[in-house]
């Protein structure tokens, strides 16, 4: 379980991105966090693993307290947590097979990992991974070679292959084309679905929000201004959490949305 | 036309042109011409260069004839001068890698080590190659040890420069990933800092090399070994198609570098 305490998150310069939140996500729930650039979907996502700590309050993950961690807990605590980028943060130089198992560096030694000599067993995990989102005959193809979708589902790979509880997903589909944001999507609604994974994924379409959010989340400055489930989630809802009326710009596109729906259900 | 009706925001007054550029520029033209000045600077005549310039003529001339009977004399110092450059360049670059990646913001644990590093390479930098192979050739004695010690310190000096700004400008997302994967300090940097600057590194590395071959010959004049020592024996007899001989040599030695350092890139990119 996911537990926000109170959280407050303020950067070094004095912006504060997350004021007071308090939040529970129980194992294996599908949330949705929706907000404008700025709300502090990013910052919420990443007090999660640490890559952003609280200032004040807590984040606690299956009773390990994100902000009381040494060095040493943090990384145990990440080697769970599986995180999927906007910008995909592939190794472009090197093979997927090589960005994959970069999801195994935590159960590798140092010096093992410095010469790249990887347990077989591990190899394995991450063939299997890049199995489940489909693209494992690119395994030895270099990173820059695939296109964005491709190079999405390798990040999905890196993060599976952590064999994680939890998957944080930030802005996931924000460089994609509407077709292949679905495809992305899917594959994390599956991936949650039968593996029983926690999954956070932040959005700022609402209708793909609407889509593949078991639960909604907004935020709005820092703050937390919805919590509910996407069926209740309707535009005056989403209203109050842009602060503004809708525009065609908040939302992906009726058609392929509607098709995703048919799949999805 | 609607054009013109359309309400709209003011446009912006253009800003003044910085004058950063015009000041730099006479500041430029300025410090050149103290520099050379009687005056403030080195007093350069640029007359003298265009009347003088006949006397360098015999020299050129003999320089353009070089005697290839020589040339079975330069092999084995040549030979010496290329073993020092490789030794040299593998042993140099190989302690330039994790220095790099210490002296660059990105990848360096903490601010501490950052700047004890960077200064570090800084003296080393500061000190000449000449200085080096003197203080070695004192220390452990005439011959291609006290070179190869002293190239191994110039070489630190430059890759780890070149290379850490390499890193500082390298794509943040991927070291990002490998912590957010639970991956320790070394290992990100070896998995997500490393590929992306390796190309750099070996041309960075080859570029070293080229530098040890022509370094080595003015290593070899304060007796450290190498071809620099019969370039000085037949300079001091005046010998000036031997000298062109040598010439020759290093030009063929450094484009052979360069072809191969070209052909690495374009398959490591």
């Amino acid at each position: 379980m996911i537990r926000f305490a109170n959280a407050s998150v303020t950067y070094p310069g004095g912006v504060a991105a997350l004021k007071d939140l308090t939040l529970e996500i129980p194992d294996g729930q599908m949330v949705v966090v929706v907000g404008l650039s700025g709300a502090g979907k990013s910052t919420l996502i990443r007090a999660v693993n640490g890559l952003v700590p609280p200032t004040s309050g807590d984040v606690v993950i299956d009773g390990v307290s994100v902000r009381k961690a040494s060095p040493h807990q943090l990384r145990v605590l990440r080697s769970r947590i599986g995180m999927i980028f906007q910008t995909f943060n592939l190794v472009n130089r090197t093979t997927v097979l090589n960005n994959v198992l970069m999801g195994r560096l935590h159960n590798t030694g140092t010096f093992r990992s410095l010469i790249g000599w990887y347990k077989p067993a591990d190899v394995e995990i991450a063939m299997r991974a890049l199995e489940r989102v489909d693209i494992v005959e690119k395994a030895y193809v270099r990173a820059s070679n695939l296109s964005g979708g491709q190079q999405q589902r390798v990040g999905i790979a890196r993060a599976l292959a952590q064999n994680p509880k939890i998957l944080l997903a930030d802005e996931p589909v924000a460089s994609l084309d509407p077709p292949t944001s679905h495809v992305v999507m899917r594959d994390l609604q599956r991936i949650n679905r039968e593996l029983g994974i926690t999954t956070i994924v932040n959005l700022h379409f609402l209708d793909l929000a609407k889509v593949y959010g078991e639960r909604i989340i907004g935020l709005r400055g820092g703050e937390l201004v919805y919590d509910g489930t996407g069926a209740q989630a309707d535009e005056n809802v989403f209203r109050d959490i842009y602060g503004r009326s809708l525009t065609a710009d908040d939302l992906m596109g009726e058609e392929s949305t509607a098709a995703a729906a048919d799949v999805a259900l | 036309m609607s054009v013109a009706a359309h309400q709209t925001t003011p446009r912006p007054a253009k800003p003044r042109p910085s004058p950063v550029l015009p000041i730099a520029l006479v500041a430029v033209v300025a410090v050149t011409w103290a520099a050379t000045s009687e005056q403030f600077g080195i007093g350069l005549d640029i007359g003298s260069i265009i009347s003088d310039i006949t006397r360098g003529a015999g020299i050129l001339g003999e320089l353009l004839r070089p005697k290839w009977d020589f040339l079975p004399q330069t092999v084995e110092p040549m030979l010496e001068t290329f073993r020092m450059a490789v030794l040299a360049s593998a042993i140099g670059c190989t302690i330039a890698l994790p220095v790099a990646f210490l002296a660059s913001r990105v990848t360096a644990p903490n601010f501490a080590t950052y700047l004890a590093d960077r200064s570090i390479l800084n003296l080393v930098r500061a000190i000449p190659d000449f200085l080096y192979a003197l203080f070695f050739v004192a220390a452990v004695g005439i011959g291609p040890l006290a070179g190869i010690a002293a190239l191994i310190l110039f070489n630190i000096g430059v890759v780890a420069k070149l290379q850490s700004e390499t890193v500082d400008g390298i794509d943040p997302g991927p070291l990002e990933a490998a912590r957010a994967a639970g991956g320790n300090r070394l290992q990100t940097v070896r998995w997500a800092a490393l590929p992306q600057v390796l190309p750099n590194y070996v041309a960075y590395s080859l570029y070293t090399f080229e530098l040890n071959i022509r370094a080595s010959t003015v290593l070899g004049i304060v007796g450290a070994g190498g071809i620099g020592r019969l370039l000085l024996r037949e300079y001091k007899f005046f010998n000036w198609s031997n000298v062109s001989v040598i010439v020759v040599e290093l030009f063929v030695f450094v484009f052979v570098i360069e072809l191969v350092s070209i052909t690495l890139r374009r398959r490591l990119v």
